[in-house]
């Protein structure tokens, strides 16, 4: 499959790049507290840029001969627009640990026990709910090349855990779940994970009504993708140059409110999306985004970069925002860790300070509206009503309303100390913010 | 394929095991303002196989088709692993066995066409989005289309070849005013060949113009009105706060929620009819068989406000003792069949539109579909657009409506069902488990709701 970068350029290409990606994994799903299906996936899905004439082109295929995926790929090239950037020779660069080789070796057996103990875990307890675990490991070996020279490869593993729970009464079901993704067999924490889910249920025991106007708000963890989301397109190189960020032309501005800080740090060794290179081959770095609520740096790939007329940061990953599409997405600027800088206090020290208010732990409707603008709108699938200092209950039929970035700004109240992974690429504290509308009944 | 294919079955040694193979061409276009962000024709192949055994299921995806009597072994292997912890077997209902072909219509087949072509036509509709105003700063015009070429057989002797096309287009123009960003859009889908895309000019300029229209439009006030759902967003609401929990799937396991959706319960009004259909000429959602290779049926949710039928793959209906709906479906190899809908809409009723603005004094008219999501009986989902309606008339635009609520309540607090109805397909499509995007098309006439819960600033 090598040579099809050396034929690539016997029909005229003046540069090529072949991204393999070869995936093993194996994944248990439990319904309802049993056991549905144990399944096993071995895909070899490749990808392909050339740039003939000056213009680029990007195709990609599974289980297809190399000569269609070359057709393919130069066809589109043909008729594409000129590509504003060259390829890098591919160099070693800081080696970020992903590969755990516990993690191969993990049997349907072993997923399908911890299942079962997840599921004995919350029935221990909460008897009469339904208990759903998703569990799996995968092994990716990635393998990019191109004609400037040079060859990155690695392997990486991940563990990804799912717990979720559902409480069905007549006129009141409510589904509540926790999630976790680790690339290392000894990060991964059942237990913890479990005895989050009990924190939470317990917490839910009652429905009380929600505060409504603008009380304060608590995210957890969680739910923090709510305001930064709309950051993630924002500070994307490519938004920036599409005029579509409202971040645009204010580096060095204090957009933020001062305590704030957003670095995207690619170097976290065993991080969930840790890697010592990116989609485009390019060694991976730390960019601070936003030190002290002022705008420090956008994150670009090959493309963005050179259209911004700037360096690629390294975040060129596969599949847009989320970086998780594949083999079959091009890359795009995405984000690789993002953290947000934990403040003080734990969270029982943050729903004391509060007093009164609403938590809000998971939302429906993420990404639904305008993200661009910043606006968010989402149904609180997960939200505790604390008073006095103290969750008294969750809430049913509640929406929040406001904009990431005017909350970010002139809302922060205060920022924890207790950060979290969440989603596979986020670690935040909780974040205490006023500003959020709450509708209700 | 098909003599290999049924070789290899007869050597599986699983109580039930099938096989799909799927070979799929795909091609992309994307503009993002002036830059041409993809272009790209790609075909790819990949199977999955699935074997039953003592009432567990094993699955093994695939790319290498050579290794396929090895992955037979493997998924029965697994499923031999998973049944030593399963208590609550997985039986299939009885289907007959079924040998047959079905190919989706293209006057203009897809692969045919030049990429050069495709680009001129997005190009195009790029250009009138980007040239329709000057407060138009950036566009995001997408065309993708896909022939998906199924092989399914399975052990009981059953085997079908199905090429299903599909074209997809969106037109989504971004305006911009003193740091207000607002978005308009037109997102098309059908079942169908390049013809499909042909035409969609002025949908591109309608696109442009409200996204400019909403710059001036004034925040929607939060709090409970009547609404008036225009067809598409009524058409999102039936799918997404409804289609998705009529889905037996996550009944299987569940004795409470099976409870809720019980048959011959009361959900509505007498008027509401509910329904999801598996072949419709010409629409996107349309599935002849679905991936178990069980024919179609044609199922009233809803009849007469009653709840009288749920969606079912094998296993569901077994359990559930219903007929088997042909609701299996998957996006692609790489995914196992799920219950999922198909085309589902709420059949027309008998009110024109001014009858239904008639005695409401300050209520919203909900227009298009942004998104939507579900969690069981909560639902959210977001308007492009939408009008105040004051003393029973269309009043001003207003924008940021996002409308929320419990399923069940809202179904019942439907007041009219318009005699007017549209069925479409979007740009996007149906996901879930994992699994996207989905063909499928949504409908529904004009639709009145009392009592809604619209957020807003």
């Amino acid at each position: 499959m090598m040579e099809i970068l050396e034929l690539a350029q016997k029909r005229k290409a003046e540069a090529a790049e072949l991204y393999e990606a070869r995936t093993e994994a194996l994944g248990v799903v439990f319904h309802g507290g049993e056991v549905e299906k144990v399944g096993s996936e071995a895909i070899v899905g490749r990808a392909l840029r050339v740039i003939l004439g000056g213009k680029l082109g990007f195709a990609s295929t599974a289980g297809g001969a190399p000569e269609a995926l070359l057709e393919a790929a130069l066809g589109a090239a043909q008729h594409g627009d000129p590509a504003p950037f060259r390829f890098p020779t591919l160099r070693n660069g800081t080696k970020v640990e992903a590969f755990d080789p516990a993690v191969p070796k993990i049997s349907a057996e072993e997923l399908l026990t911890w299942g079962e103990e997840a599921v004995r875990a919350i029935r221990a307890e909460f008897p009469e709910l339904v208990v759903n675990v998703y569990l799996s490991r995968t092994t990716t070996e990635v393998v990019i090349r191109n004609t400037a020279g040079g060859e990155r490869r690695e392997k990486r593993t991940g563990i990804s855990l799912t717990v979720g729970v559902e409480r069905v009464r007549e006129g009141d079901i409510w589904l509540i779940y926790e999630t976790q993704a680790v690339r290392r067999l000894v990060d991964l924490d059942r237990k913890g994970l479990v005895e989050k889910l009990l924190q939470k249920l317990h917490w839910g025991v009652e429905v009380v009504p929600p505060p409504v106007g603008k009380p304060p708000v608590l995210f957890l963890p969680s739910a923090v993708p709510v305001l930064v989301l709309p950051l993630t397109h924002g500070l994307s190189g490519l938004s920036v140059f599409l005029g579509t960020s409202p971040l645009k032309g204010r580096l060095g501005e204090q957009a933020f409110h001062k305590e704030f800080n957003l670095v995207d740090d690619g170097l976290i060794p065993f991080g969930p999306r840790s890697r010592s290179f990116d989609d485009e081959g390019l060694p991976v770095g730390r960019l601070p985004l936003v030190e002290d609520g002022v705008v420090q740096s956008f994150f670009y790939d090959l493309r963005a970069a050179a259209l911004n007329g700037v360096e690629s940061t390294g975040n060129g990953l596969k599949g847009g925002p989320f970086g998780d599409g594949g083999f079959r997405a091009p890359p795009g600027p995405a984000p690789r860790h993002l953290l947000i800088r934990p403040g003080e206090g734990s969270l029982e020290a943050l729903m004391r300070d509060m007093k009164e208010g609403l938590v809000v732990s998971d939302v429906i409707g993420l990404g639904q509206g305008n993200i661009q603008s910043g606006a968010f709108s989402n149904n609180v699938s997960v939200g505790f009503v604390v008073r006095n200092g103290k969750v008294v209950g969750r809430v049913k039929n509640t929406m929040i309303f406001g904009n990431a970035y005017e909350v970010l700004k002139n809302g922060l109240i205060q920022i924890g100390g207790e950060p979290e992974w969440v989603g596979g690429s986020l670690y935040t504290p909780p974040l205490l913010v006023e500003g959020v509308s709450v509708v209700g009944r | 394929m098909e003599a290999c294919l049924r070789e290899v079955l007869t050597r599986s040694k699983a109580d039930y095991a099938e096989i799909r193979w799927e070979e799929i061409f795909r091609s992309r276009v994307v503009f993002q303002r002036e830059q041409l962000l993809a272009l790209e024709a790609t075909e790819e192949r990949g199977g999955i196989v699935r074997a039953l055994v003592d009432g567990a299921w094993g699955l093994a995806v695939f790319t290498d088709l050579d290794e396929l009597s090895k992955k037979i072994e493997e998924a029965t292997c697994l499923a031999r692993t998973a049944a030593r912890h399963v208590r609550d077997k997985v039986f299939l209902a009885e289907v007959e066995p079924v040998e047959d072909h079905y190919h989706g219509q293209m006057v203009r087949d897809i692969r045919g066409i030049p990429l050069e072509e495709k680009r001129k036509l997005v190009q195009n509709y790029n250009k009138i989005v980007l040239e329709s105003h000057p407060a138009i700063v950036a566009s995001s015009v997408r065309y993708a289309d896909s022939l998906r070429r199924v092989v399914y057989a399975n052990s009981e002797g059953t085997y079908i070849e199905q090429e299903v096309p599909d074209v997809t287009l969106m037109l989504a123009a971004v305006a911009r005013k003193n740091g207000d960003v607002q978005q308009g859009f037109e997102s098309l889908g059908f079942a169908g060949g390049f013809e499909k895309a042909l035409g969609h000019e002025e949908k591109a300029r309608a696109a442009a113009k409200r996204a400019v229209d909403l710059l001036s439009a004034k925040p929607v006030k939060g709090g409970r009105y009547t609404v008036i759902l225009d067809p598409d967003l009524a058409g999102v609401f039936i799918h997404e706060a409804f289609g998705h929990i009529c889905e037996a799937d996550f009944l299987l396991r569940n004795e409470p929620m099976r409870r809720v959706m019980e048959l011959g319960k009361r959900f509505g009004v007498e008027t509401l009819n509910v329904v999801d259909d598996g072949f419709i000429p010409g629409a996107r959602g349309n599935c002849p068989y679905d991936d178990e290779g069980v024919p179609r049926r044609r199922v009233y949710l809803i009849r007469e406000g009653v709840l009288t039928g749920l969606l079912h793959s094998r296993a569901t209906a077994k359990k559930l003792g219903a007929k088997p709906t042909g609701n299996a479906r998957a996006v692609s190899w790489e995914h196992e069949p799920i219950v999922r809908m198909r085309n589902t809409f709420i059949e027309p009723g008998s009110y024109t539109f001014e009858e239904m603005l008639e005695g409401i004094e300050y209520g919203i008219y909900a227009c298009g579909a942004f998104g939507g999501q579900t969690e069981f009986e909560q639902f959210t989902f977001s308007a492009a657009y939408g009008y105040e309606i004051v003393n029973g008339k269309i009043g001003e635009m207003v924008r940021d409506v996002v409308l929320t609520g419990n399923v069940f309540q809202t179904l019942r607090s439907i007041e009219m069902i318009g005699k007017d109805f549209q069925l479409r397909g979007s740009a996007g499509g149906c996901g879930k488990g994992g699994q996207w995007p989905l063909p499928i098309t949504t409908g529904a006439p004009h639709v009145r709701i009392r009592d809604v819960i619209v957020g807003g600033r």
